[in-house]
């Protein structure tokens, strides 16, 4: 991919993590790997905040769908990163957790770089064992990341901004080929059915609160203690 | 050959199917909707919603929906050849088999959806990429890439009910490049984001992978 700026990428990816651990997994070359990560809709939602967005911002309405999206992300983010800490995957499944991992932590970083002091905070989780097993690690990746697929389907429809727009389809069909992947691994068919689903915003808040994974949530007043409504 | 084939995707409806309703944009997307919630999960069902039926969808839909199906109708070709010349064997087998059973759907989907201005079933020629396993899985995770960012690149062109009815299949889609590169071995998802593609690029895309016309 042309056009690559290491300027935009250091924001996303200030301590190169990402281009790194994508690499040492041997899954794709550095240059492959910022093409990718500057070429697409990161660096058009990035590109956004400061141009597209110049008079006014996000709408009111965008904001809420990226805070929404980010807390999944960062649900996600910290579950590859526990996992990959807690050095408890072997194999293919201990690469994709690198990989998948990295690149749900440049989602969090771009969405932050939008949304600025809009941010949601990153709330506190617990992921119950999950991070500790690989089998159970599979099982509650694919969760996610199905879960996710159907959340930004969701979302999308509803999205003002075409930056906006545009940056949560390209990262939608990212997050469907993580299932896919986590889904292989786990030895359950990646495509199960011709068309998948959107789920509202509520239907997937209450999938996420019955995992009990969210342990504080500091973007929301007034409710400190998660819903178990399992 | 390009300029023709945006020319024909580009061509203003039929004289007939004018001085229909203005608010056919959502009346096609919501049939859309219905169509490939539940009706479409089967086989094509006699008086299956038709975007023609009651209004005129906006031109931007056609387009997109119209270069979308020139896609599917390149999956399921290639699928179809691969099977019938068959040489695949174990996962990629077994791949081809379901995956070609959802692009028959997606396929239906959008001929539903278009109705009578759904463009007619070009030529193809796969070559070797539709016989030979390895040529097949390189050529089938490039075609299903391509798709994804076909559908991403129409995702701001459309209407909002367009779009989540095209979501659906997104993501399968999606679903069907990282499977493919899991059986082979290549990254299923080297990249943070799919980059989107214009119809331009679509179709150069589908001329390599073996639309003739």
């Amino acid at each position: 991919m042309s056009g690559v700026d290491d300027l935009s990428f250091d924001r996303l990816d200030a301590d190169g993590a990402i281009a790194e651990s994508a690499e040492r997994a041997g899954v794709v070359s550095r240059a492959t790997f910022l093409g990718g990560a500057l070429g697409g809709s990161l660096a058009l939602l990035a590109a956004g905040s400061g141009q597209a967005w110049a008079q006014g911002g996000p709408s009111e309405r965008d904001v809420a769908i990226l805070n929404y999206a980010i807390i999944l992300e960062y649900l996600q983010a910290s579950f590859y990163t526990e996992a990959q800490r807690m050095k408890a995957l072997r194999g293919r499944a201990a690469d994709a957790a690198e990989v998948v991992g990295a690149v749900e932590r440049a989602h969090v970083e771009a969405f932050k770089d939008v949304l600025g002091k809009q941010a949601a905070k990153r709330p506190s989780f617990d992921f119950q064992g999950t991070t500790e097993d690989q089998n159970a690690f599979l099982k509650t990746a694919v969760a996610f990341e199905d879960l996710a697929v159907a959340a930004y389907k969701g979302q999308a429809p509803r999205i003002q901004g075409s930056s906006a727009l545009a940056a949560a389809l390209a990262i939608h069909s990212v997050e469907a080929r993580h299932a896919a992947w986590m889904r292989y691994l786990f030895g359950v068919q990646p495509a199960s059915r011709a068309f998948d689903e959107p789920r509202s915003r509520q239907q997937t808040l209450r999938v996420v609160n019955s995992t009990n994974f969210i342990t504080s949530s500091p973007s929301t007043q007034g409710r400190r203690t998660p819903r178990y409504t399992g | 050959m390009e300029s023709e084939i945006r020319a024909r995707t580009g061509a203003p409806a039929p004289s007939g199917q004018s001085g229909l309703p203005e608010n056919g944009r959502a009346v096609v997307a919501r049939r859309a909707l219905l169509a490939g919630g539940a009706a479409l999960a089967g086989a094509a069902i006699a008086g299956a919603p038709r975007l023609t039926d009651a209004a005129q969808p906006s031109q931007a839909d056609l387009n997109a929906l119209n270069l979308l199906l020139l896609v599917e109708y390149t999956e399921n070709a290639f699928y179809a050849e691969a099977l019938r010349r068959g040489r695949l064997r174990g996962e990629v087998r077994e791949y081809a088999r379901t995956v070609a059973e959802q692009e028959k759907e997606h396929l239906e989907f959008l001929r539903s959806a278009l109705g009578g201005r759904a463009e007619d079933e070009p030529r193809f020629e796969f070559g070797e990429k539709a016989a030979d396993p390895q040529a097949f899985a390189t050529a089938a995770g490039d075609l299903e890439d391509l798709s994804v960012a076909a559908y991403n690149g129409q995702g701001t062109n459309v209407s909002p009910e367009t779009l989540a009815a095209a979501a659906k299949i997104v993501s399968v889609e999606a679903r069907h490049a990282a499977w493919i590169r899991s059986v082979v071995g290549q990254p299923p998802a080297p990249e943070a984001t799919d980059t989107p593609r214009s119809e331009d690029q679509v179709l150069e895309g589908l001329q390599r992978a073996g639309l003739r016309r």
